[in-house]
């Protein structure tokens, strides 16, 4: 059908065709209807459906940022009644597996968070689906590229097509306990590490030990999760002038420059003395639980909240004696940490009328980043604008330092065999730390086993 | 309708048969077989089932996401040349040798300690059971902390001369380590069994042993073993059974750590299966395990039928 203005303008100028006055509204009504079926596509796009609609949505479980998660989301619902969202949560480290077992099984969410590190492990398999970064709110593909960090982008993006819609992405950064700085005559401006040789000094410096016991350790490696493992080891490998794969996909850690990175790794404990690798009361939900409770002096660790400090040292946080600085680096011009974050996606098979809708819901939780901000604060966000700019963002203590180190942070390696590599390495950290194994060997059955995951891998 | 009653009469027992046309003795079968049905349904839907579908898949690729793909044997092949596997495979042997002796002895130590008629044998008894009823999540964390360098065991070592010990981190004392939370869990429930089979050896037994002037180990070695010797098979075999299914202890307590020195078959199937989404190496894994624990079963199995034999003797 012809719905051009200029032929309905040229039908009612033509008086000889005899038409009445009831048919020509006849045709008006039918050509109206037309145009409202043609655009009706364009209007499901813009707003989500009437019609009743349940969705499934997991995240994983931060004191912060899932109840923030949870408000939005309830707040989006309240405003779309016939939406309701069956939102679930699990553990920080389940969520992956969880959501594989949900595929397999054919009760995968139809949208969750991820860990963007594990976007590989979707992406291979064709689990989640490309986004339409129109719905979104962006003009093109480009200006939602120039919006968000570029290394976590990198990894949202794939064949020109958008995946992951990010939220938070922050760097580590190193927490000094400034008041154990200024009792053994530091300053913790002037003294803070730049490189990891200085931070084995000045980690001996603030050690305290009685006999064979720890009293204080002067900095300290998490040690409790293979995540973590490869968070710190990161940036000291790329540092060290190592790559975690070469172009033939073979991992290449146990080569020159990684056993360089495990040596400076293991030199806080092996050569200054200044950490007890087997010494810990961190567990898995507070890796920071030895700084937070003075049992070490430095430690590096993703923007800490100050509700998180007070919780565990009432002290720390009002007398603020904490601040936190750029990491060392193996050189004082490489001082940068590993940076990650999360997404938001989609099940490629979720429906596509769902599809739309979480489009719609994932725009509304992000629509409002200062809310977010104060929410979770100081976790950073990957997008640049929207919030970094406001008052509240600018007064809260310390921000330009956790900013700086999202903004000059390195990323994890890109592969579908993440969970094997950070196992693998995960082994080989104990083996040097904890049974002083020789690190050649350590990163040679590393490599080895990594080898094994990706030639299975592509064999599958 | 027939008017002689004769005719209704040979018609009534004609009828009869058909309202009943099976045997007895069958009818009883079928109501054997009709009362089991559920139970015979539910373990082949919900086990059997289960266990032949992984079997299986132990012969796939299959990564949970794509419809599994037939490799033959390939899986089982590859796990003979994954040092993660082996060494996985002898640190699920050495834990269940370990644990298994230990469970015994402790059992039966303590079993012959309770086995008197001394006051609080009661209270020691229900004290002791106490280990068994505590949820495991709660006793491994205990246990972590009790096992940290700084911890209460080797608080409780230091004054005899005793040094550090990392106990969990150091890949020569994490497996003890594990082996010791498994004994301190499992050893009072058998110490019940023991105590079972101690209360049913005659005391007049002992009685003449005193007389001809047999001591007390002597008669631990020549009435109380070998009287108990059923009885301790059974327990060899159910705990070596227990053990090789453990897998939320060393999960908890070490993350199968320091190095991979405390990860057993268990945890590497949940890791292959779903952490890496290798299904079908997984269910190879499983297998294995499955015919580990097979051997213990078939051992288990064939002394039921011996004893059952030497009852009816």
């Amino acid at each position: 059908m012809n719905t051009s203005p200029a032929s309905d303008d040229a039908m009612l100028a033509r008086p000889d065709t005899g038409m009445t006055r009831r048919e020509v509204i006849g045709r008006l009504a039918a050509l109206g209807a037309g145009a409202a079926v043609a655009a009706a596509p364009r209007r499901v796009a813009a707003q989500p459906a009437k019609a009743p609609m349940k969705l499934t949505f997991w995240t994983w479980e931060n004191p912060q940022q899932r109840p923030w998660l949870h408000k939005r989301i309830t707040q989006y619902t309240e405003k779309h009644p016939n939406i309701k969202v069956d939102f679930q949560w699990f553990t920080f480290t389940d969520l992956g597996k969880k959501v594989s077992v949900g595929y397999a099984t054919g009760t995968a969410p139809d949208g969750f968070t991820t860990g963007d590190w594990l976007m590989p492990t979707w992406l291979a398999r064709n689990l989640i689906a490309p986004l339409d970064v129109k719905q979104l709110g962006y003009p093109s593909v480009d200006a939602f590229r120039k919006d968000h960090a570029d290394a976590f982008i990198a990894g949202a993006i794939q064949d020109g097509k958008v995946y992951g819609y990010p939220i938070w992405f922050y760097g580590f950064c190193n927490y000094l306990n400034t008041k154990q700085f200024k009792e053994v005559g530091l300053d913790p401006e002037r003294d803070q590490p730049q490189t990891y040789a200085q931070l084995g000094e000045v980690a001996k410096r603030l050690t305290i030990k009685q006999g064979n016991k720890f009293a204080r350790q002067g900095f300290k490696f998490a040690m409790h999760a293979p995540q973590w493992t490869m968070i710190q080891f990161n940036p000291i490998v790329v540092q060290s002038g190592g790559q975690w794969f070469d172009k033939a996909g073979k991992c290449t850690i146990n080569n020159e420059a990684g056993v360089r990175a495990m040596t400076v790794r293991a030199s806080i404990a092996r050569q200054y003395g200044a950490e007890d690798p087997a010494d810990s009361i961190a567990t898995a939900p507070l890796p920071q639980m030895d700084w937070l409770k003075e049992r070490c002096a430095m430690f590096s660790c993703h923007p800490i909240p100050p509700v998180a400090i007070k919780s565990q040292n009432p002290a720390m946080e009002a007398e603020g004696y904490y601040r936190p600085v750029q990491l060392p680096g193996v050189t004082a011009d490489k001082r940068y940490s590993t940076c990650y974050g999360f997404n938001f996606v989609i099940n490629a098979n979720a429906p596509k009328d769902k599809q739309e809708v979480l489009h719609d819901m994932y725009r509304f939780v992000m629509s409002d980043l200062v809310d977010c901000w104060q929410a979770t604060a100081p976790f950073t966000l990957a997008r640049k604008s929207g919030w970094t700019d406001d008052p509240r963002v600018k007064s809260f203590p310390h921000v330009q330092e956790i900013i700086r180190a999202k903004d000059q942070g390195v990323f994890f390696p890109r592969t579908p065999v993440w969970n094997e590599l950070a196992d693998a390495m995960h082994r080989a950290v104990q083996k040097v730390m904890l049974n002083n194994a020789d690190i050649k060997v350590a990163l040679d059955e590393a490599a080895a086993e990594v080898d094994r995951a990706t030639a299975e891998f592509k064999k599958s | 309708m027939s008017s002689i009653p004769g005719a209704t009469a040979r018609s009534l027992s004609a009828r009869a048969p058909l309202r009943w046309p099976l045997h007895y003795r069958l009818r009883i079968q079928l109501w054997g077989v009709g009362f089991v049905l559920p139970t015979v349904l539910f373990f082949l839907v919900f086990k059997y089932g289960p266990m032949l579908w992984a079997m299986g898949l132990s012969f796939t690729s299959y990564d949970m996401m794509k419809t599994p793909r037939f490799v033959g044997v390939e899986n089982y092949a590859s796990l003979s040349r994954d040092p993660i596997f082996i060494q996985a495979l002898l640190n699920t042997l050495v834990y269940i040798a370990g644990s298994t002796v230990f469970i015994t002895a402790v059992g039966l130590g303590l079993a012959l300690a309770i086995n008197n008629r001394g006051r609080g044998r009661r209270l020691c008894l229900a004290g002791m059971f106490l280990t068994n009823i505590m949820p495991i999540v709660a006793v491994c964390l205990v246990w972590r902390f009790l096992f940290h360098p700084h911890g209460l065991i080797n608080q409780i070592l230091s004054p005899l001369g005793v040094g550090r010990i990392d106990w969990l981190t150091d890949s020569a004392t994490a497996m003890p380590a594990i082996i010791g939370v498994t004994v301190w869990r499992f050893a009072p429930y058998f110490m019940v069994v023991f105590l079972a089979g101690l209360l049913a050896i005659p005391r007049e037994y002992y009685e003449a042993a005193a007389i001809d002037g047999a001591g007390v180990l002597r008669r631990f070695r020549s009435i109380t073993l070998p009287l108990l010797m059923p009885v301790t098979f059974f327990v060899v075999v159910v705990a070596a059974l227990l053990s090789a299914r453990i897998f939320l202890m060393p999960f908890l307590i070490t993350g199968g750590g320091p190095g991979g020195a405390t990860r057993v078959l268990s945890m590497l199937i949940y890791e292959t299966g779903f952490s890496y989404m290798k299904m079908g190496r997984a269910a190879a894994i499983s297998v294995v395990l499955f015919a580990i624990a097979m051997v213990f079963t078939i051992i288990q199995m064939r002394l039921f039928a011996r004893n059952e034999e030497d009852a009816a003797a």
